[in-house]
């Protein structure tokens, strides 16, 4: 909708830091189970520590005559080691994923907060992104960044203290080289490929919009023979993708290739020392210790640089998931609280309204009264506003100035969903779901029996037509009911709104893809199986059969009668 | 090393040191090389594999629509193509290093101490028995994750699409909570797939462990051994050889531990290709010189006794149908929703063959001619045009990228775009959202007449233009389309009232049958 596209460009963008906190806040629910997963992987790292470091013990303390460590304590401490990190892993994993579950919930559920009006400029194919792409990234925030960082964070003391015990410029030594790979280096990197990381995801999106209209357009392309321009224009979206991603990879290069030689150099030092060079004095036995313990501390420094280059592109996702949620319109809506009253009068009154700043004023002082039960319709030509009328009904679109009212209860107080459970709304953007024809008819009225969906097919005059269809009501309608033709598509969505139990009907433009004759046939049903209903019609025209209490004409912004 | 006690430390060379220094530098740089070029190849891989997928989608054409979800055809061209990376950047290099790399450090451990290599070998030899009994579940395990992946994908996709019909029918919750199952369907399938990749890392470690154990307990045992008998040199030689197998043994499994990694990379990879063969086969544009063209003024259209069926169960959708358009005449096709109208219009368009009978233009078959040829004689105007992501400019551009200033004016003006311009708030620059957002009915058709106009071909298929507008609004449509129509050869599905305005031949359709015939058709 225009209106949430004007709030998003003028709401400041969020910072990493903050789109990361909301994100972590999501995730409390998982909490528990994320801080045990951290857990086990500090004590799986200890245990492969002091594996390490003592079998290097126990060959060297050999030579003084005594065993220092056990056999025994060795394979215990193996095993351990072992068993710890395959738990550890996959309760981590598990863990992440259950977050990562519920955070595609929120995402969905934020979406559909906002989008009464439908998408409006935003694109199906850049939503999929951020749901699929970018929350599968954030994975990677806890995997490759919360949990090694935990882990390198307790490395370091246990590496400094021990080094420190032989020699203290040593043990400093080590110790800033460490904090140098597992933080410096993943730090710088992860700052420097921010901008790249942010690239990437709009990348991304970019190729799968592409992707979804050259897949979503394939009757135009082949009608007009574009195969090669649509294919060339996909082509160079993936381009700039690879591109991007080469430079990722040619930066992780860079990345591993400066912490491998960090954890040479930790290596190096001790070498060094094991040579009495400088001012390091080592015992021997200090010195395989050491050396040992050095070897496998490094290696769990690496994973950190390798995160640090993803945490630009975690940031980025980060930002685009909570975007979303962010500029959710509706915010201020809120605070209606009430329960939509039991009268079914509406009335409207001075009604102001436009789509945006920018375009021109809909309604201008439009007062309409439609008494509970009555039978109206409000005709106009196209563009006259004649859907933005159901939209602020609906509350999809609030109004600049004027009020509406249910029941004597201005609709701003009432809470949407139950003022949305009074109206039933056949718009010309109503979809069908790629699902079967009862799926898509339950939808209407989760409860309703065979008999109410055969009733409504009946009154859509469409029963005849699903009851041909071999799989007759579980026929699948495929994408957007490509399975029947679009008059017969349409009389299914009709079906689904006539069987919903709203007091109130909307239905706009119903017998679109009628012939004359089914169309008068169906107009005659609808004054009857509406009974005791409040009907808005809205329609270009009227066929003379309808039976209506009230018509009303649409034009310049406000509603004059015409004769009934 | 000044390891025993009474050998000085100093007696030893220094130079090793610093051998070890520049050899962990040409290491780094190897490492970075090998890096870049796995990346390299695996983009590589990509791009010309996404390359083929869309081309074949692009072959498959709309047909492709009706068996499966656009949804689901974009993850195959975006995702199951990305999932790929992974085998030419891991997989690849991980399964040609896995047997040479590990003999590789085996030779000198084997040279220094025999019986800590037999060690290494016996358990490094362990874990391909591992990795083949993992293996196969992984390769399961991931085409189910792949599955649920698509399903989770292809569901939401359709849910965004349609979020304003959910919304304002109450159903939110629920289809949040349907998203929630799909979601977490995703995370089992996917801890199924880990659960056996972190098995066979386990067997990895396992493995590793045992060797290094061994390999301590053994070497100790020996010192203490020699120790009892007094210094002696090979004290010094089993220490010495006994530290550098220890510091071997996580190098010897480091290419072991990348393959299994790998193997579910292998795993996607397989999957990934079972559905890139599902798709049609990527058919390369037949150049149009040799192929039979039409000539492009004045073309006849005739169709003779031809039959369709999109599902047998539904029974045929046209049944022996004939008719004959002469050039620059108009047809207009009539009859109730369902009646076959809009497949007349596919077959003309050649997204579909028929079952029997023949579809010709001037007398030629529409399967002789060259796809490129027949659309650049075909205009066609749907019910609601599909517009792209761009600006407006862009989507009537769309028609002919490489049309000038004046031919976009004019096709803007002919199709009277110009009268609702001063409205958007760009004019031809604003940008169109999804499914024609911010744009009436009326004003999307406008943008498909301007195409039309555009395009200048010698045939346009109209297939029920005004099904979603007004009757004001349809006849200025009407009129735009009459303009359009001159000296063009016209076949018009419609119902419309206001069909009058029409002068042609007129063929009225029952469920696939003509029912009757005006005018010469």
């Amino acid at each position: 909708m225009n209106i949430s596209d004007q709030k998003e460009a003028s709401s400041p963008a969020l910072t990493d830091c903050q789109a990361v906190l909301h994100i972590l806040g999501l995730w409390r629910r998982q909490a528990p189970r994320l801080i045990i997963g951290v857990m086990l992987a500090l004590i799986a790292l200890c245990l492969g520590l002091v594996l390490m470091q003592a079998s290097g013990l126990r060959l060297a303390s050999s030579v003084l005559g005594e065993v220092v460590i056990t056999t025994a304590l060795l394979r215990w401490v193996g095993g351990g080691r072992v068993v710890l990190r395959y738990a550890e892993r996959l309760f981590a994993h598990d863990a992440m994923f259950r977050a990562l579950a519920d955070l595609r919930v929120w995402f969905f559920h934020s979406l559909a907060q906002g989008a009464a009006a439908g998408l409006g400029f935003r694109r199906a194919g850049d939503m999929l992104s951020r749901l699929v792409s970018d929350i599968g990234t954030l994975d990677g925030l806890y995997l490759r960044i919360f949990v090694p960082f935990a882990c390198a964070c307790l490395t370091l003391p246990i590496l400094v203290v021990q080094l420190g015990r032989q020699s203290i410029a040593l043990g400093v030594a080590v110790g800033l080289l460490f904090a140098c790979s597992a933080f410096g280096v993943p730090y710088l990197i992860a700052r420097s490929g921010r901008a790249e990381g942010e690239r990437l995801g709009k990348n991304l999106a970019a190729l799968r919009i592409g992707v979804l209209d050259l897949v979503g357009g394939l009757r135009e392309i082949r009608a007009f023979g574009a195969e090669g321009r649509i294919l060339s224009h996909v082509q160079a979206d993936d381009a700039a993708l690879l591109a991007g991603q080469m430079r990722l990879a040619r930066r992780a290069a860079y990345a591993n290739a400066s912490a491998f030689l960090c954890g040479q150099a930790a290596i190096f030092l001790v070498l060094l020392a094991a040579a009495g060079l400088f001012a390091f004095h080592l015992s021997p036995l200090a010195v395989v210790g050491s050396l040992f313990l050095t070897v496998a501390s490094f290696e769990s420094a690496a994973t950190l640089t390798r995160a640090g280059l993803q945490a630009g592109v975690m940031g980025a996702a980060a930002q685009r998931v909570v975007e979303v949620a962010a500029h959710t319109p509706d915010r201020k809506q809120s605070e209606a609280q009430t329960e939509a009253p039991a009268g079914t009068d509406i009335r409207l009154d001075g009604l102001k309204f436009r789509w945006a700043p920018d375009r021109p004023l809909v309604f201008d002082g439009l007062t309409l009264d439609i008494p509970a039960g009555a039978r109206i319709a409000i005709l106009g030509p196209s563009g006259v506003g004649k859907s933005s009328l159901a939209a602020l009904l609906l509350k999809a679109a609030t109004p600049e100035a004027g009020s509406i009212t249910l029941g004597g209860e201005d609709i701003s107080h009432i809470r949407a969903d139950s003022l949305r459970r009074r109206m039933a709304w056949l718009s010309q953007a109503t979809h069908l779901f790629d699902d079967s024809i009862r799926a898509n008819l339950l939808l209407g009225r989760p409860d309703a029996t065979e008999n109410d969906l055969w009733k409504a097919l009946e009154e859509a005059a469409v029963a005849d037509v699903v009851k041909t269809l071999p799989d007759g009501l579980d026929t699948w309608l495929g994408e957007g009911g490509i399975k029947l033709s679009g008059g017969q598509g349409r009389r299914i969505a009709l079906a689904r709104t006539l069987l919903t139990q709203a007091p109130i009907l909307i239905l706009d433009e119903p017998a679109t893809g009628l012939d004359a004759q089914t169309e008068q046939e169906f107009l005659r049903t609808l004054n009857t199986v509406t009974e005791g209903r409040t009907v808005i019609l809205i329609a270009h025209r009227l066929t003379g059969v309808e039976t209506l209490d009230r018509i009303w004409r649409l034009s310049g912004g406000v509603a004059t009668a015409a004769a009934a | 090393m000044g390891l025993v006690p009474g050998v000085p430390a100093y007696s030893l060379p220094v130079w090793p040191v610093f051998a070890f220094a520049g050899l962990a530098l040409l290491r780094a740089l190897i490492m970075a090389l090998s890096d870049t070029s796995a990346a390299k190849a695996g983009i590589d891989a990509r791009r010309r594999l996404r390359g083929e997928v869309l081309t074949s989608i692009l072959t498959g054409g709309p047909a492709l629509l009706r068996k499966t979800h656009s949804g689901e055809l974009a993850t195959i061209a975006v995702d199951r193509v990305e999932a790929l990376d992974g085998f030419f950047a891991r997989w690849v290099p991980a399964s040609a290093l896995w047997i040479a790399a590990p003999i590789l450090i085996l030779l000198p451990v084997a040279f220094i101490q025999p019986h800590a290599a037999l060690v290494l070998g016996l358990c490094g030899a362990t874990v391909p028995l591992g990795q083949a009994v993992f293996g196969i579940g992984a390769a399961v395990a991931s085409r189910n994750q792949f599955l649920a992946m698509t399903r989770l994908q292809a569901r939401f996709l359709d849910r965004v699409k349609g979020i304003a019909t959910i919304v304002l029918a109450g159903r939110a919750e629920d289809e949040t909570q349907r998203l929630g199952q799909a979601a977490e369907e995703l995370r089992q399938r996917t801890m199924k797939i880990l659960r056996v990749a972190f098995l066979s890392s386990a067997s990895i470690d396992c493995a590793m462990v045992v060797a290094l154990v061994l390999v301590a307990v053994m070497d100790g045992r020996q010192a203490m051994l020699l120790l009892a008998n007094g210094q002696s040199p090979a004290l010094t030689y089993t220490l010495t050889s006994g530290l550098f197998v220890l510091l071997l043994i996580p190098e010897f499994f480091a290419p072991l531990r990348a393959l299994a990694l790998a193997y579910q990379d292998r795993a996607h990879a397989q999957g990934a290709a079972t559905a890139i063969l599902d798709l049609p086969e990527a058919l390369p544009r037949p150049s149009p010189d040799g192929a039979r063209t039409v000539n492009a003024s004045g073309v006849m259209i005739s169709l003779e006794d031809v039959s369709f069926t999109w599902d047998p169960a539904r029974g045929p959708a046209l049944d022996h149908v004939s008719f004959t358009v002469p050039a620059g005449e108009t047809l207009i096709l009539a009859g109730p929703s369902g009646s076959g109208k809009s497949t007349i219009m596919e077959l003309l368009l050649g997204f579909i063959q028929p079952d029997s009978g023949s579809v010709r233009l001037n007398g030629a078959p529409l399967d002789s001619i060259v796809p490129d040829a027949l659309s650049r004689m075909i205009s066609w105007i749907g019910q609601k045009p599909v517009l792209f992501a761009g600006t407006l400019k862009e989507n009537i551009l769309f028609a002919r990228p490489d049309a000038d200033d004046a031919d976009l004016m004019a096709a803007v003006k002919a199709a009277a775009v110009d009268q609702f311009l001063p409205s958007l708030p760009d004019g031809l620059e604003t940008r169109i959202g999804e499914g024609g957002f911010g744009l009436s009915g009326g004003q999307a058709q406008r943008i498909a007449i301007a195409r039309a106009y555009l395009k200048n071909a010698p045939i346009l298929l109209l297939d029920e233009p005004t099904a979603h507008l007004d009757p004001a609004t349809e006849k200025s449509v009407f009129e735009s389309l009459q303009r359009l129509a001159l000296r063009r050869t016209v076949v018009l599905a419609t119902h419309s009232a206001a069909v009058h305005m029409f002068n042609g031949r007129r063929v009225d359709l029952h469920l696939g049958r003509v029912v009757t015939r005006q005018g010469a058709a």
